[in-house]
């Protein structure tokens, strides 16, 4: 069924308003050419829109966002499309409105450590572009070298080195937005804390429902003089987890804290074969600090005792450049490695309080065998936030509910040991079904009261973050049948 | 009086209900009664009490900072959050504190100190201060160079809506997104869009070791150095440059660069060595340890915020500036201006013994032209009714006044004292 005979808006006089605003080069109506869009970095979920237009400027944003109000029809941001809760999931009938080739560095500031730039920007641009100086941008999503500055600021993209740097929202002074009216305001500013609402701190994070940055000001942060990579391998998962807590503990803050299990390990050996990862061991820890060298030395000794003392077999320490990104190569080969292990994978990402890894990581064993598949933890560890892989194969009917069914036990473990549901991927079209699991109806319609001041139409990516009572009733076995009716199934 | 006292006593137990003289307000403030909620389920009565009546209300901790902010348009009821002190969960292992809106830093820190960790906020009257009042005015000092502002360490809030409604967003985990980042919303909200009961932050460990290098000279010198400073690999916990005035209040001659270095010992010595060894002939350098290097950051604080009014002409302001602006402003304020900013962030605070409008707007322009902000906390009344208290320049005002329609759409939390009339 093609978008036009299902579609119940005129289409004709938007896509001309498009063209007249844009140039009819930068309006994408091919069904072939839109096929590209349909999906971000949740593939199992697909849907064209109507119509993807490439604006280069603020002011094209603005025009488009304007020509979608006036005709009521509902949009969708897209940055680089490496999303992985379907945010940028286009909506049946809708605009996607593509940020990709707005991808200009409008300015650096050395002196005041700040960057301006366009949304399409890819996020380690930001450092190439500063590096030269001894400058850095933190925030570090595994998939920092195709994912978007936008997406970031949409989804709040955390990575490895935000155990102690912080998320994207820690880093982003200020934001030039078209509001979904099509009107353009500047939230935050050139300094933190501006007088008024901090509305550049609440659009951070808003996926996409509050308005589309055009215009990013982000905070960049001297590069560390000294940098050690630990690697310690444990032959329990319990014994890892004790380690993490026993560093926390003890006060340090590790510029990244990693784990990955036996399972996930013994796939990156098979695929990357880094030849580093012993693959007996249970768990592996890597971990990496900064700062001044002696501060360096010391906590990698101390880290290296607190490993040991509970329980590390061999403990690996790398202070060169070449030796760390060794040591780091099979943790960001890991996603792409159970892409060789198995059809299918799909990755959750809730957080725990830290304390409670041992407990929750054998829980989420427990639910693997329960539903019958194999569950690999590669996380985050040093802030508690999980990212379990589930292993599947799209081809065989019901293995997709399956193991949706089986990540949503994983979120409710989550919540129910006092933690969250997303940590960085954001909520998008995947998780919003859960939001109940988390929030009242009370803070719900609290939330709920920022999208109706800023969005009272509800045209902008109107189908994400919170729940409807409508797609996700009491009666939701699976999430996506019921979430997003319109849309196939891969 | 009487009849809010009235009402409210229908409500909650009356010794909840104490008159204004209870709390130390501001002239321009006079309400018939002040409440304190000893649970979050009586605030949330009050709340619903008072929005039936549609009474006007104004949240407040200790109130120490009533007087900051818009003066607003009068209050029927001030709602303090004095008695909601306690700590809900302080997480150990996990590293973060969840405690309701009452509850003082001062009376939580020896706790956390206990395990070794602290919450990393150094606010204006610290003995006073409540987490919730901390949250309320974004009310943090010279440990923003390190740990960022309150936004940063946030991570979880309840608060009761205008309606009575008990809301919460984030959670007790230090990495969250589900969900609006409500918490940011309500820092630095000035009660008007609900009142806080509970908040959640994440911890920091306590350091090992300490020192203070205190740096003084002249203003080109001074800014080099800071300039030099911002590009180095130095990371100080707290770094400050001061006005003369302030810096002379301490004892020292000239501007005074301040920084504060922590970590494990060997750390802070490779810190202040390397700063030492950035300092020029021009300027002169002294290393302060154990209770002078405590004492120096106090000093400061006390000095822009002494405990009681030596004079009540005197105003105090919050200022933004690039950070690479903020010497050159400091060396245009009046002789006599004590202030302080922020190295890293270029937030500060300037306090003058007195100011005409016409000082403030110029002031203020001094920022503004740098895209930098000027807001008045402390003045005399008439001083804040002859001039915009809150200079909020952008152009995002709509977007705010559509959020305080949503949270308080009969303008009955702290009318008027925010941005904007808001």
């Amino acid at each position: 069924m093609t978008v036009a005979e299902r579609s119940r808006i005129d289409w004709v006089p938007i896509i001309d308003a498009f063209s007249v605003a844009l140039g009819s080069d930068r309006v994408v109506r091919r069904k072939e050419e839109i096929l590209v869009y349909e999906c971000d970095g949740l593939t199992s979920y697909r849907q064209r829109p109507a119509v993807v237009v490439l604006p280069k400027t603020t002011e094209q944003v603005a025009a488009v966002v304007k020509i979608c109000d006036r005709f009521q029809v509902p949009f969708v941001a897209r940055g680089a499309g490496t999303g992985l809760s379907g945010g940028a999931l286009p909506i049946a009938d809708s605009v996607l409105i593509v940020t990709a080739t707005m991808n200009q560095i409008l300015s650096v500031d050395l002196d005041n450590q700040r960057v301006v730039v366009q949304p399409g920007v890819i996020n380690n641009w930001v450092t190439q572009a500063v590096s030269g100086a001894g400058f850095y941008y933190a925030p570090d999503p595994s998939s920092q070298s195709v994912c978007s500055v936008g997406g970031n600021v949409a989804e709040n993209s955390g990575g490895v080195h935000c155990l102690k740097y912080g998320v994207t929202t820690n880093h982003v002074l200020g934001l030039k937005v078209v509001l979904p009216t099509g009107d353009i305001v500047t939230l935050g500013g050139e300094v933190a804390e501006t007088p008024g609402y901090d509305l550049c701190g609440l659009f951070v994070g808003s996926e996409g429902t509050l308005g589309i940055a055009t215009e990013i000001t982000l905070r960049i942060l001297k590069a560390p003089q000294s940098i050690q990579v630990l690697l310690a391998d444990f032959t329990s998962v319990e014994a890892a987890g004790a380690a993490v807590s026993a560093i926390t503990s003890a006060g340090i803050i590790p510029a990244g804290m990693e784990m990955m299990d036996n399972f996930s390990l013994n796939a990156v050996e098979d695929v990357v074969a880094t030849n580093c990862y012993p693959r007996d061991a249970a768990a592996i820890l890597l971990i990496e600090i900064d700062g001044l060298p002696a501060e360096v030395t010391a906590t990698g000794d101390r880290i290296a005792d607190l490993c040991r003392q509970n329980g590390a077999r061999t403990i690996t320490i790398a202070t060169e450049a070449e030796e760390r990104l060794r040591l780091w190569k099979g943790r960001k080969a890991a996603f792409a490695a159970m892409g060789k292990l198995s059809p299918d994978y799909y990755v959750q990402d809730g957080v725990i309080p830290r304390t409670q890894l041992p407990y929750v990581l054998k829980e989420i064993e427990a639910l693997g065998d329960k539903h019958g598949y194999r569950v690999a933890n590669v996380f985050h560890a040093g802030d508690g936030n999980l990212h379990p892989l589930i292993l599947y194969d799209n081809a065989i009917p019901g293995q997709l509910e399956q193991v949706e069914d089986l990540g949503g036990d994983i979120l409710k473990l989550c919540v129910r040991v006092g933690g969250s549901i997303s940590g960085e991927h954001g909520i998008g079209a995947d998780k919003r079904c859960y939001m109940p699991d988390m929030f009242s109806p009370t803070d719900l319609e609290t939330m709920g009261w920022v999208r109706q001041a800023l969005d009272p139409d509800l045209l902008a990516n109107p189908t994400k973050l919170l729940p409807s009572p409508r797609t996700c009733g009491e009666a939701a076995h699976s999430i996506a049948a019921v979430t997003l009716p319109n849309v196939e199934h891969f | 009086m009487a009849n809010v006292a009235e009402t409210l006593g229908e409500v909650v137990e009356r010794d909840r209900i104490l008159p204004p003289a209870s709390l130390h307000l501001p002239d321009h403030l006079t309400p018939a009664a002040v409440v304190y909620p000893a649970t979050e389920a009586e605030l949330s009565a009050i709340m619903a009490c008072a929005w039936e009546n549609s009474w006007r209300v104004i949240p407040c901790g200790s109130g120490s900072k009533l007087s900051w902010g818009g003066v607003g348009s009068g209050v029927d009821l001030i709602v303090s959050t004095a008695r909601l002190d306690q700590v809900i969960d302080h997480a150990v292992g996990d590293m973060t504190l969840t405690a309701q809106a009452g509850a003082k830093l001062a009376d939580l820190a020896p706790r956390l100190a206990q395990h070794n960790q602290f919450l990393a906020v150094d606010p204006a009257y610290p003995e006073q201060a409540t987490l919730g009042g901390i949250v309320a005015t974004a009310d943090t000092g010279s440990l923003r160079q390190r740990y960022g502002g309150l936004r940063d360490l946030l991570i979880g809030i309840s608060f009761v809506r205008f309606d009575g409604a008990i809301a919460k967003a984030g959670g007790r985990v230090v990495k969250n997104v589900a969900g609006y980042d409500l918490m940011k919303l309500l820092t630095g909200s000035y009660g008007s869009l609900g009142i806080i009961s509970q908040l959640t932050f994440r911890l920091y460990p306590g350091q090992d070791a300490s020192k203070t290098v205190v740096v003084t000279g002249a203003v080109g010198e001074m800014e080099a150095l800071l300039s030099a400073l911002r590009l180095s690999p130095l990371t100080p916990a707290a770094l400050d440059i001061l006005s003369p005035a302030l810096a002379n209040r301490l004892g020292y001659e000239g501007f005074a660069l301040i920084a504060r270095f922590q970590s494990i010992a060997p750390g802070v010595d490779e810190q202040v060595e390397s700063l030492l060894a950035m300092v020029g002939p021009a300027l002169s350098a002294q290393v302060l340890q154990g209770a002078e290097d405590e004492q120096v950051w106090a000093e400061v604080g006390a000095a822009l915020f002494p405990m009681f009014e030596e004079q009540n002409e005197a105003i105090v302001a919050k200022v933004g500036l690039p950070p690479a602006k903020a010497v050159t402003w400091l060396d245009q304020l009046p002789s006599g201006s004590l202030a302080r900013i922020h190295g890293g962030s270029g937030i500060g605070t300037v306090r003058l013994a007195a100011a005409t409008a016409d000082m403030v707007k110029e002031l203020r322009r001094g920022c503004t032209i740098n895209q930098g902000y000027f807001t008045l906390l402390e003045a005399p009344l008439s001083l804040k009714k002859s001039v915009d208290v809150w200079g909020y320049s952008g152009n995002a005002l709509g977007v705010m006044k559509a959020i305080k329609a949503q949270f308080d759409p009969h303008n009955c939390l702290s009318p008027g004292r925010f941005v904007g009339g808001l």
